[in-house]
């Protein structure tokens, strides 16, 4: 059993929607009025005249209250001119109460000239833009990739295949809505918030507020579930600077409402993919992405040069060429979300192969068998793939398949598809390790957000190492001021990395007690709650091997670091941007049954079946929740969940009852099985599995819907609208 | 309606002064303290804030403070005191129905008001149906369908 689970089920964790602070303020954000303009005016009077208030603040006020006025200009607090997104922040109030600080919010009167707006991708480029694209002051980041002879490939084609897919922006849905809070103490800011990534929320918030790192010390807390969307500062920022303002403590949250309003998240995408099929052989490939970048893309060329890389799918293709542009729109910046747009991706290729199969007159499985990436083969950028589970994933779905059709449980049709991910295990972290008397601590900065991979998958690396029961290991988690770096929870990399520097720690720590003891190796045991260190066979008291310094310290501390790498590429295939090589490949293949209704084209799904490719179950228990949740969401991807982007940046639908998350009559039977024996980059070969399993998801209900109905739904979610126009042209 | 009022909160009397507008999961959070409670859309849609109402599940979201004068409201802080809310409790954890946690509070008091209603104990498809208002972004609802299986064969 979890640790965590018998104070959650109490509801006796304190999570960042919990904290509190002795004469604490609440915090609200001014939204902009329009969704491209130029500010003209801020006017705050009649706010700071209400009863309650503590603070406004707005650009102006910045000089006064930083520093240095504000830090990377890029990154701007305020805007000062143009304003880029609906609802971005142009000034935040403190007051006594989160009603007065909304009152007030509301009483600041922001006047901006509006601007026409840039809504969606396709009315700056309704068709494919070629170079012309390179030009264009829409664009943020272009991409571009080449492998071996496409014009040749296609020329000698039996046919090629030319579809269009579109996919829907997607939010992420944590039931906590973003919070923290944040107080000041001489010239340092302290913030508490609820996160994946302390140290990135520092460097992020020292950039934004124009300080040195040394200057904000962040803490973690529980998190009620981050799914990407907790990995960056969000309102920390304005939070200190509130702070700052009033002088006092000052909690600032999003309601619901402006989770979807001003969270970042996956934005739509028209992605065309073309492919030459000879012989029963994809001979060549073609990927052109137009990806919605909202407001700012994150990071480089992220969004497109990483997820670009997914849309030719983990296949061996012989020619192949991959261009992507971002696009700049008036929406929020896209963000990450639970393997940013592979899901959108692998369902785009996964109906094209299943597009080909028929046209081919090949089993879909069979093609994919035909292709699928092993070890040794190249990606398109001519990186060698790593141990790869894929083959025998499918060999499992083939298995499974028949099965299922033989038993007669569900009446629609099936789909298979894969997923490829890759762990982000090239973002490095540390912790530190002792072991003492009463059992092994582990110190770090990283909270629990839920999937286990702090309080289950660090813990799981030491039981592994050691044979010590789970009841030996303790987690301390610190604020950034005092805990080892770390990267983050996020990329599936926790265990992946933040396990090896685990691995690392105690390796070092039974080192160092072995040398000590003058014998080739030593073991733990945990006997009458006292850790105690078996040498040549008998379990004696750790304090007879620490000096005097480590007794008076109260046992022995060693650091472990994980600072991984990321495999190599062929530079000279890209023609322009950024791209990524992968850490380690990991495979998810789903098997979905799904009934159509041919009326209303509403899809039930009867039954999902995954198989993971996780290296080695370091937690069988953890990867299954892992699985399960992952389908769920996958299925609220491929069927319900949109975010319906309207005119002037208008959202349509910022709510949970017009957001369509799964619930709980909605998810059919799922099953789960995981492929071992393809060692990944995390400890004992294992590899991440919190982000794989969303991954197939919506490109196997697809398939079901082909199989059942012989129409493809060229768009994300397939909700019953669009099911029925697929089914019945209009 | 205005002034101080007097609630029974699990067990416990406590007088608040809310104001008219104020909700009875801000009055439970901020003014008992008592956060077990989780506060997620404030709109009625997620579940994550029910508790008992005189024995009955209600979102605590949408429910004026001063509406419930007198009455005797259970928060997740309580459900425990009787076995019914124990057992669920129990089967939550032991049966991986927690990861994040965030909605766990919500549906382990509304199951045990489902579990504790009067007459026969409902069908396990009855029970998930009934918990069709809490809505859980991490587990997928598989482990929460096992334990409310588990914790239904206890207690029929």
């Amino acid at each position: 059993m979890r640790t965590d689970a018998p104070a959650k089920v109490r509801g006796a964790l304190q999570y960042g929607a919990d904290l509190e602070a002795e004469g604490m303020l609440w915090g609200a954000l001014v939204p902009s009025p329009v969704a491209h303009g130029r500010l003209v005016a801020i006017d705050a009077a009649a706010a700071r005249a209400m009863t309650g208030v503590r603070a406004v603040v707005t650009g102006e006020d910045l000089d006064r209250l930083l520093p240095k006025g504000g830090g990377d200009p890029a990154r701007r607090m305020f805007p000062s001119d143009e304003l880029t997104y609906r609802h971005q922040p142009v000034a935040a109030v403190a007051a006594d109460s989160l009603a007065a600080a909304r009152a007030a919010a509301a009483a600041v009167r922001v006047t901006a000239q509006e601007l026409s707006s840039v809504d969606g991708i396709e009315e700056i480029f309704p068709d494919w833009p070629g170079d012309e694209g390179r030009r264009s002051p829409h664009v943020v980041a272009h991409v571009h990739a080449r492998r071996g002879d496409l014009e040749g490939a296609f020329a000698s084609a039996e046919f090629v295949l030319s579809q269009i897919y579109r996919t829907s922006g997607v939010a992420q849905v944590a039931l906590e809505p973003h919070v923290c809070l944040a107080r000041v103490e001489g010239d340092r800011y302290y913030v508490r918030t609820s996160t994946q990534a302390p140290f990135a929320v520092r460097s992020d918030t020292a950039e934004i507020l124009g300080v040195p790192e040394s200057k904000v010390v962040v803490e973690g807390s529980w998190v009620g579930g981050g799914f990407g969307g907790k990995a960056s500062a969000l309102l920390e920022p304005y939070a200190v600077v509130l702070a700052a303002a009033a002088g006092r403590p000052v909690r600032l949250g999003l309601s619901y409402r402006e989770e979807f309003l001003l969270g970042r998240s996956t934005l739509p995408a028209v992605v065309r993919i073309d492919s030459s099929v000879a012989g029963g052989t994809i001979t060549g490939r073609r990927v052109r992405l137009l990806l919605d970048a909202g407001a700012m893309l994150p990071g480089r060329d992220f969004a497109t040069g990483f997820a670009i890389g997914f849309l030719a799918g983990p296949y061996r293709i012989g020619a192949v060429e991959l261009e992507g542009y971002a696009v700049r729109t008036h929406k929020p910046p896209f963000g990450a979300h639970r393997a940013p747009f592979a899901p959108q991706c692998a369902f785009v290729v996964e109906s094209h192969m299943d597009a080909i199969a028929r046209r081919a007159g090949i089993d879909p499985i069979d093609l994919r068998l035909a292709h699928a990436w092993q070890e040794g083969d190249e990606t398109p950028l001519g990186q060698r793939v790593g141990p790869f589970g894929l083959r025998a994933a499918l060999e499992r779905a083939a298995k499974r398949r028949s099965e299922w059709r033989a038993d007669g449980r569900g009446t629609g049709g099936i789909g298979v598809a894969c997923g490829f991910w890759s762990t982000g295990t090239g973002a490095g972290g540390e912790v530190s390790v002792t072991l003492s008397r009463t059992g092994v601590r582990i110190v770090e900065g990283e909270r629990e957000i839920g999937s286990g991979s702090v309080v289950r998958g660090l813990v799981a690396v030491v039981e592994r190492l050691t044979g010590l029961p789970p009841a030996a290991v303790r987690l301390e988690y610190r604020a950034t001021d005092a805990a080892p770096f770390d990267s983050g929870v996020f990329g599936s990399r926790t265990v992946g990395a933040l396990g090896r520097a685990v691995e690392t720690a105690v390796r070092t720590a039974l080192a160092t007690l072995a040398e000590r003891a003058g014998v080739p190796e030593v073991g733990l045991v945990y006997e009458a709650k006292e850790l105690r260190v078996r040498v040549r066979g008998r379990a004696r008291p750790l304090a007879t091997w620490l000096t005097a310094a480590e007794r008076k310290d109260g046992g022995l501390t060693v650091r472990g670091r994980h600072y991984g790498r990321s495999g190599a590429f062929d530079a000279g295939r890209v023609l322009d941007g950024e791209f990524y090589a992968y850490t380690d490949f990991t495979a998810s293949v789903a098997l979905a049954q799904a009934a159509v209704d041919p009326e209303t084209g509403a899809v039930r799904p009867e039954r999902v079946a995954e198989f993971l490719d996780v290296g080695v179950a370091l937690d069988p228990e953890m990867i299954r929740s892992q699985m399960e949740g992952g389908i769920a969401m996958g299925l609220g991807e491929a069927l319900t969940e949109e975010t319906l982007w309207a005119a002037s940046g208008r959202l349509g639908n910022p709510g949970l009852l017009d957001y369509r998350v799964p619930t709980l009559g909605e998810i059919p039977p799922l099953e789960t099985e995981t492929i071992e024996g393809y060692r990944g980059a995390g400890p004992f070969g294992a590899k991440g599995v919190g982000e794989p399993p969303i991954i197939p998801v919506p490109g196997a209900i697809a398939n079901a819907v082909l199989d059942a109905t012989d129409a493809q739904v060229p768009e994300l979610p397939m909700t019953p609208e669009r099911v029925a126009r697929a089914l019945k042209p209009l | 309606m205005s002034g101080p009022i007097a609630l029974t909160v699990n067990g416990r009397r406590r007088r608040v002064d809310a104001p008219d507008a104020e909700r009875l999961l801000d009055t439970l959070r901020w003014r008992l303290g008592l956060k077990g409670t989780k506060e997620g859309c404030r709109s009625g849609a997620c579940g994550a804030c029910t508790v008992l109402v005189g024995g009955r599940s209600t979102l605590s979201c949408l429910t004026l403070t001063h509406e419930v004068a007198g009455a005797s409201v259970t928060t997740v802080e309580g459900i425990g005191r009787e076995a019914v809310g124990r057992r669920v409790q129990a089967a939550f954890a032991r049966e991986g129905a927690v990861q994040c946690g965030y909605c766990t509070p919500g549906f382990v008091v509304a199951l045990t008001a489902l579990l504790r209603e009067p007459g026969p104990v409902a069908s396990a498809e009855r029970l998930l149906e009934d918990l069709g208002g809490n809505l859980c972004r991490c587990t997928g609802y598989a482990a929460i369908r096992r334990a409310v299986e588990a914790v239904r064969r206890e207690v029929d």
